[in-house]
């Protein structure tokens, strides 16, 4: 565990619909770093980002972003913290009445005051760093899966946040798009100090990019370390999961009744 | 069984009207904050109401036109076509300028709103607000409610005065009733008071805020997926039809 977390996950605890998705989990996020959460599909990722932004809240624990204790804050104080918080949606979440610029510049509308020109330097400033200054003016239906990600990302960054949060943010990526945006992630770590939190399950880019990775299963941390030496500490998690195993100690199955029994074979199991 | 099932609607009936009730309060107490939106608010009524005219404009005449055929057909029994004028802009004027206005409404602007917040809500863009400080009931809802608040009472003006204008039509050009009759029998009979002020305004007013709140909740609320949009879409203008007519009803037995 880190003495200087940005972020901190004590004893979280949730319930969903009946399904454990977390299990008294402890996590920490270093400040300044690049961390990555990866982990079986289902297996509560995409959750624990909407956890740590208090968009959930779950059954029991604490969560500590830049010191506050996030399911304990009012609104108002939830908005204040967001404002420092960067976040890449899976499905980049793109505001459809506005074209790209307007997507970008969104953020810095409500909540400053600037003068448009200094907006519009920022704005083209960023989208430049995703390689879309060209597209400004292009409407987010005119735009491809990876395009609207990477104007998802402009957006995300347009506040130089403390933190960053992306959830998937490979998916979709051509090669050179993925080597920008891996180059822009370790960029804005470097030079800004920003702390970036991926939620990703491509081994290759994670470990270009990455300081440090939770694997997280079960609703539990079952492995972390650095990425290089993660894949090969012997555990047998890690040796499923990057391994890419169906047997192991994740289960391939969602949970169900005896196979034989469902397709009306006699001699199944009651 | 029979009466377990019954429960639930009556259960369920009643969570979604306290659940919309509750969505008002959120709604009234966000309106101070939408007013730093107000050009959002304004592109709003654009959307809902001048983008409605031509339907409103289309229906009012029409309207106006089969109750300018039909009083004259049924007062020419009586001797009586000289209060055609009359009977239309009252009938106008009381009930079917704000109530039909409402129903127009609710299927025109009411399902597109629904529909469009819905979209969002399914495409995670008030998430993404959310995650950017910005209050989506503050820069989506709140607009758009107002919007049909101030919308709805304009229209029912535009469309009555259409309905009137296709009663003249009618009544006067096509059927030769007096001109002179025409108007100054309607205009020694409407009250201002009671026609245009209770009828028209108070009653659209009221409708706006209903049909505006079943729009904006049905759209909020809706399941993410594209059923979910589809079966609110259709709620709203179910709900709103509903409510239009039984809270016609409540409000002509005050005011009359």
């Amino acid at each position: 565990m880190t003495d200087d977390a940005i972020v901190r996950v004590r004893g979280l605890t949730t319930v969903l619909n009946g399904k454990t998705i977390f299990d008294n989990l402890d996590l920490d996020i270093p400040r300044g770093k690049v961390t990555a959460i990866m982990g079986p599909s289902g297996t509560g990722k995409t959750t624990l980002l909407k956890h740590i932004t208090g968009q959930m809240r779950g059954d029991a624990g604490t969560i500590e972003v830049d010191g506050e204790n996030v399911p304990s804050l009012s609104r108002e104080k939830l908005f204040e913290l967001r404002e420092r918080i960067g976040y890449l949606f899976q499905n980049s979440a793109l505001l459809t009445d506005f074209d790209v610029f307007e997507n970008v510049a969104f953020p810095l509308r409500q909540h400053t005051e600037l003068p448009e020109e200094l907006i519009r330097n920022i704005v083209l400033n960023k989208l430049e760093a995703v390689g879309l200054r060209g597209a400004a003016r292009l409407s987010p239906t005119e735009l491809s899966g990876g395009m609207a990600r990477r104007v998802a990302l402009a957006r995300a960054i347009v506040f130089d946040p403390a933190l960053i949060l992306y959830d998937e943010p490979f998916v979709g990526l051509d090669p050179i798009s993925l080597n920008q945006v891996l180059l822009l992630i370790r960029t804005l770590n470097h030079t800004l100090g920003i702390t970036s939190v991926l939620v990703a399950h491509e081994l290759a880019a994670v470990q270009k990019v990455a300081d440090h990775v939770y694997l997280i299963a079960n609703g539990k941390v079952v492995a972390q370390g650095a990425p290089a030496t993660l894949a090969s500490d012997g555990s047998p998690w890690t040796a499923q999961f990057f391994g890419g195993k169906i047997d192991g100690p994740v289960p391939f199955q969602y949970p169900a009744g005896d196979y034989a029994t469902a397709l009306g074979f006699p001699g199944g199991k009651a | 069984m029979t009466t377990a099932r019954n429960d639930n609607v009556v259960v369920r009936s009643l969570t979604q009207i306290g659940a919309c009730g509750l969505f008002l309060l959120t709604i009234l107490a966000a309106i101070p904050r939408s007013f730093r939106h107000g050009r959002e608010t304004v592109r709003q009524i654009w959307f809902v109401g001048a983008m409605s005219l031509t339907i409103v404009m289309t229906c009012g005449l029409f309207v106006g036109m089969v109750l300018g055929l039909q009083l004259y057909d049924v007062l020419s029994i009586f001797g009586g076509t000289s209060a055609t004028g009359t009977v239309v802009a009252i009938a106008i004027y009381r009930e079917l300028g704000p109530v039909v206005t409402a129903l127009l409404f609710a299927g025109r602007a009411g399902t597109s709103v629904t529909a469009e917040i819905g979209l969002m809500r399914a495409t995670d863009q008030l998430d993404a607000m959310e995650m950017m400080a910005v209050d989506p009931i503050a820069y989506v809802i709140a607009p758009r409610f107002l919007a049909g608040v101030v919308a709805l009472p304009l229209l029912a003006v535009v469309f009555c005065a259409m309905g009137v204008f296709g009663g003249h039509l009618v009544g006067v050009t096509w059927l030769g009733i007096d001109n002179g009759t025409f108007w100054s029998n309607m205009t020694a009979t409407v009250d201002v008071h009671k026609d245009i002020i209770d009828g028209v305004l108070l009653k659209s007013f009221a409708f706006g805020i209903v049909v505006s709140l079943i729009a904006v909740f049905q759209g909020y609320t809706t399941p993410p997926t594209s059923e979910g949009v589809a079966y609110a879409t259709t709620r709203t203008v179910v709900a709103s039809s509903i409510a239009i007519l039984a809270l016609d009803f409540v409000l002509t037995s005050f005011l009359i």
